[in-house]
C-alpha cells in the first residue's frame, strides 16, 4: 500500500475527516441554540469509515446513506455550504431547504441521499448497481448501513439480490454498537454482522472502523473486485459515535465515561495524524494549516446559512414532481 | 463461575476465539469462513470427548459470539441425562473487551486455577497472543483461523480425547508433547512481540487491513518452522529450504520482486493464492542470535498479520528461541493410547486375547515392546 497512498491522498484524507469532524462539532453547538429545525444525527467519531471508503470513488459511483448522513455527504464531495444551509432549512440548501439533515442528496455527486428510513439504502444501491452493470461504466454502488439497519428485511433482501444478480454493490455495515439506544450485542443475532455475508453468498470482511488505513485497504479490494465484475462484498466497520443517536439524546444507555475514553484512546483523526507524522509523510504544520482553513470554511458556511432566506410559500409544489 | 474452590481436577481450559478467521483474506484470497456456530459445535464435541477420558472440570471463556451461550444451552439439555456426558463446565468471570486481551486474560486465569491442558480454538494470531502467557501448560492447538500453520486442522473430538488423556495423566508428558520454537522481535532495545511461525517485513507503510497478500511488497522473511505442505508465508521457505518443527534452527530469507534475485518460487501464501516471490538470499538462523532487519522502513507482520509500523529511526531485530509454548502432539497421543489399550475395556467374561502380533508388523519408534514378527 506504500505505492497507493501518496502524500496528496493522505492530505485529502485528513482534510475530509477533519471537515466531517468540525462540521459535526459545529452542528452540535448550533443545534443547542434551537435555530435548526427538525432533528440531526451526528457522525463525529466515525470519520475513518466514510473517508476510507469514499476516497476510492468518483462521481460515477453512487452511495446511499442513513439518517446519520453528514459524514457520507462530505466524503462523497457534497458542498459543505449547501449542506449547512439545508440543515438550517434555507432555500440555498442542497435540497432547497425542503429536506433537512436527514434527506440531503446530490445526485450529480452520486450521493443518493441521507435517509430517514432504516434500511432504506440497500435496495437503492441494488438499483444503482444494476444500472451501472447495464451501462458498463465500471461504476459501483455503496450503501452505508447501521447495526440497526442490518437487521431490516430490506437490507437482507438486498444482500440476497446483489449476489443473485452479481451486482457491483458494497454494503458497509457501520456497527457503532447502538441502534438508537438498543445495544447491538442484544439485537444482532450473530456476534458480528460480517457473519451474515457467508449466508448470502458474498465475501465479508471486518475491519477496525477507527483505522483509516484498514478501512481504505479493505474498501480498495472490494471496490476493485466489484468494478471487475466480481460481485458484491460486505464490509463491517466496528466503530463508535461520540454524540447521541440524535441531538438531545441523554445517552443514559452508555457508560459514564464511555465517550470520554473513546475520544482519548480511539480517536481516528488523532491516530491518523500520529501515524502519518511518525512515518514522515505529512507534517503537523501541514495538518494545522488544514485545520485552520476547515474551521474558517465551516464558520463561513454557518454564517451564510443563517443569513440565507427560507423557502417561500410558492416553493411548496416545486421539486416535488418530475415530468417525463 | 470458575474459582479455585469450585474446580475439580483433572481440569482442562478451553479458549475459543469468536473473532478468528474474518479478515480481508476472505476477499483477496479464498480463505475459509469459520462460522461461530461451528466453533461452538467443536467445543461441544471436545467436551464430550474429554469427559469420556475422565476430565472432571472444563473452564471456559465467556464470549459475545454465542459460543459460550451454545454450551450453556446444551448443558441445560444434559441436566436430565445420567451420566452427564460432559465434565463440569465453569465460566471465567472476566470483563469482555472483544479484543485479543480477552484470550490473554483467560489463559492467565486458567493457569491460576491449575488446569492441566488448555484447548485453543483459533488461528495463528490467536495462538500467538496466548503463547506469551501459557508457560509450560500444554496447549491443544485447534485451527479455526485462516492459514493455520501453527494450530492443527484436526477433528475436535479427537483433539478432546488427546487433551483428556494428557490431563488425566494417562500418557506421559514427555511422549505426548513438544516444545515449540518462536521468534522474538525487539524494537529499540525492548522486547516488542513474538511470532510462532513467521515474521515478515514488507514495504507497506501501514498495518492497514492486517493480512499480507501482495508478494511484490515482501522484503524479508524469518521462519521457525517451514513445512513443504504448509500454507501461508512460511510456504515460501517450506518449498525452498524446509525446516521441521523439531529442528533447533530456523530460516531467514531476503526477498525481492519475482524474476530478480537467485531464484523465484511459486508459493501458496494464502488459501487459494499462489504468488511468485523472488529470493535474494537464504540462510539458517540459530537460537539466541539477534538478526537485525535489512529494511529501514516498512511494516512487520507476525504470523501473517501486519502488526508493527517502523521507520528509519527504529532499530528492529528478530531472534529464534527454543522456549516457545508446549503443544500436545495429538497424533502421537492417540497412537500411544491405542498401543497401550487405553480405550479398551475389560470383557465381562474371560475371552481369548486379541491377536496383536500381526497388527504390529512394520512398526516404528514409540512401541514399548519390540515388534513381534511371528504370525
Amino acid at each position: 500500500m506504500a505505492a497507493t497512498l501518496s502524500r496528496e491522498d493522505l492530505l485529502r484524507a485528513y482534510r475530509m475527516m477533519k471537515t466531517i469532524r468540525e462540521f459535526e462539532e459545529r452542528v452540535h453547538t448550533e443545534f443547542a441554540t434551537g435555530e435548526i429545525p427538525g432533528f440531526v444525527h451526528l457522525y463525529a467519531g466515525e470519520e475513518a469509515s466514510a473517508t476510507g471508503i469514499c476516497l476510492h470513488l468518483n462521481d460515477n459511483d453512487k452511495i446511499a446513506s442513513t439518517h446519520r448522513g453528514h459524514g457520507h455527504c462530505i466524503a462523497k464531495g457534497v458542498d459543505v455550504y449547501g449542506m449547512m444551509a439545508e440543515i438550517y432549512g434555507r432555500a440555498t440548501g442542497t435540497c432547497r431547504g425542503k429536506g433537512g439533515s436527514m434527506h440531503i442528496a446530490d445526485l450529480d455527486m452520486g450521493m443518493m441521499g441521507a435517509n430517514g428510513i432504516v434500511g432504506g439504502g440497500p435496495p437503492l444501491i441494488c438499483g444503482a448497481g444494476l444500472a451501472a452493470k447495464f451501462k458498463k461504466n465500471k461504476g459501483v454502488a455503496i450503501a452505508f448501513v447501521g447495526d440497526g439497519g442490518s437487521n431490516q428485511g430490506t437490507t437482507l433482501e438486498s444482500l440476497n439480490l446483489a449476489t443473485v444478480w452479481n451486482l457491483p454493490c458494497i454494503f458497509v455495515m457501520e456497527n457503532n454498537g447502538y441502534a438508537e439506544s438498543t445495544a447491538s450485542k442484544w439485537s444482532v443475532a450473530c456476534k458480528d454482522i460480517v457473519e451474515r455475508a457467508h449466508g448470502f453468498g458474498m465475501p465479508g470482511v471486518m475491519v477496525d472502523g477507527h483505522d483509516f488505513f484498514a478501512v481504505y485497504e479493505a474498501a480498495g479490494e472490494a471496490i476493485t473486485r466489484a468494478r471487475q465484475g466480481g460481485g458484491p462484498t460486505l464490509i463491517e466497520c466496528k466503530l463508535n459515535r461520540y454524540f447521541g443517536h440524535f441531538e438531545g439524546d441523554a445517552q443514559t444507555y452508555r457508560g459514564p465515561d464511555e465517550v470520554k475514553k473513546l475520544r482519548e484512546t480511539k480517536d481516528c483523526i488523532k491516530s491518523f495524524a500520529r501515524r502519518v507524522t511518525s512515518a514522515g509523510m505529512l507534517s503537523q504544520a501541514e495538518m494545522d494549516a488544514i485545520d485552520k482553513t476547515v474551521l474558517a470554511n465551516i464558520d463561513d458556511a454557518v454564517a451564510k446559512a443563517k443569513a440565507a432566506p427560507k423557502p417561500s410559500a410558492k416553493d411548496l409544489l416545486t421539486d416535488v414532481y418530475t415530468s417525463y | 463461575m470458575a474459582s479455585l474452590s469450585s474446580i475439580e481436577n483433572p481440569a482442562v481450559g478451553i479458549v475459543a476465539n469468536p473473532a478468528s478467521g474474518r479478515d480481508v483474506r476472505r476477499l483477496v484470497a479464498k480463505a475459509s469462513v469459520f462460522h461461530t456456530t461451528e466453533k461452538c459445535n467443536m467445543v461441544q464435541r471436545a467436551l464430550t470427548a474429554m469427559a469420556s477420558c475422565g476430565v472432571r472440570s472444563a473452564v471456559m471463556t465467556r464470549d459475545l459470539g454465542g459460543i459460550a451461550a451454545g454450551v450453556v444451552r446444551a448443558m441445560e439439555a444434559h441436566r436430565s441425562q445420567t451420566p452427564n456426558p460432559w465434565p463440569r463446565v465453569l465460566f471465567l468471570d472476566l470483563p469482555i473487551e472483544d479484543s485479543a486481551q480477552d484470550s490473554v486474560r483467560a489463559v492467565e486465569h486458567m493457569l491460576e486455577l491449575g488446569v492441566a491442558v488448555v484447548v485453543v480454538l483459533g488461528g495463528d494470531g490467536t495462538h500467538r497472543v496466548i503463547a506469551s502467557r501459557c508457560g509450560s501448560v500444554p496447549l491443544v492447538a485447534l485451527s479455526t483461523g485462516t492459514n493455520n500453520a501453527f494450530p492443527e486442522i484436526r477433528e475436535a473430538t479427537i483433539a478432546g480425547l488427546a487433551a483428556g488423556l494428557v490431563a488425566v495423566g494417562a500418557v506421559p508428558r514427555e511422549l505426548a508433547t513438544v516444545r515449540n520454537k518462536l521468534l522474538r522481535v525487539r524494537m529499540n532495545d525492548e522486547m516488542r512481540d513474538l511470532a510462532l511461525v513467521d515474521v515478515c517485513a514488507s514495504n507497506d507503510a501501514w498495518t492497514g487491513a492486517r493480512a499480507l497478500w501482495r508478494a511484490e511488497d515482501l522484503t524479508e522473511l524469518f521462519v521457525t518452522t517451514a513445512k513443504a505442505d504448509a500454507i501461508g508465508l512460511s510456504a515460501i521457505a517450506g518449498l525452498t529450504a524446509p525446516v521441521e518443527r523439531e529442528t533447533p534452527r530456523g530460516v531467514r530469507l531476503r526477498l525481492c520482486p519475482a524474476g530478480q534475485g537467485v531464484m523465484t518460487v511459486r508459493a501458496p501464501i494464502a488459501p487459494g493464492l499462489i504468488a511468485r516471490v523472488g529470493i535474494a538470499e537464504v540462510s539458517p538462523i540459530y537460537p539466541g542470535k539477534e538478526c537485525a532487519l535489512c529494511s529501514d522502513r516498512g511494516v512487520l507482520a507476525l504470523d501473517g498479520e501486519r502488526e508493527i509500523e517502523f521507520g528509519p529511526d527504529d532499530r528492529l531485530s528478530v531472534s529464534l528461541e527454543l522456549d516457545g509454548p508446549v503443544t500436545v502432539d495429538i497424533a502421537s497421543v492417540m497412537k500411544l493410547a491405542a498401543q497401550r489399550g487405553l480405550f479398551a475395556e475389560a470383557a465381562a467374561a474371560p475371552a481369548p486375547a486379541l491377536a496383536r502380533s500381526w497388527s504390529r508388523e512394520g512398526e516404528g519408534a514409540i512401541a514399548a515392546k519390540p515388534a513381534n514378527t511371528s504370525n
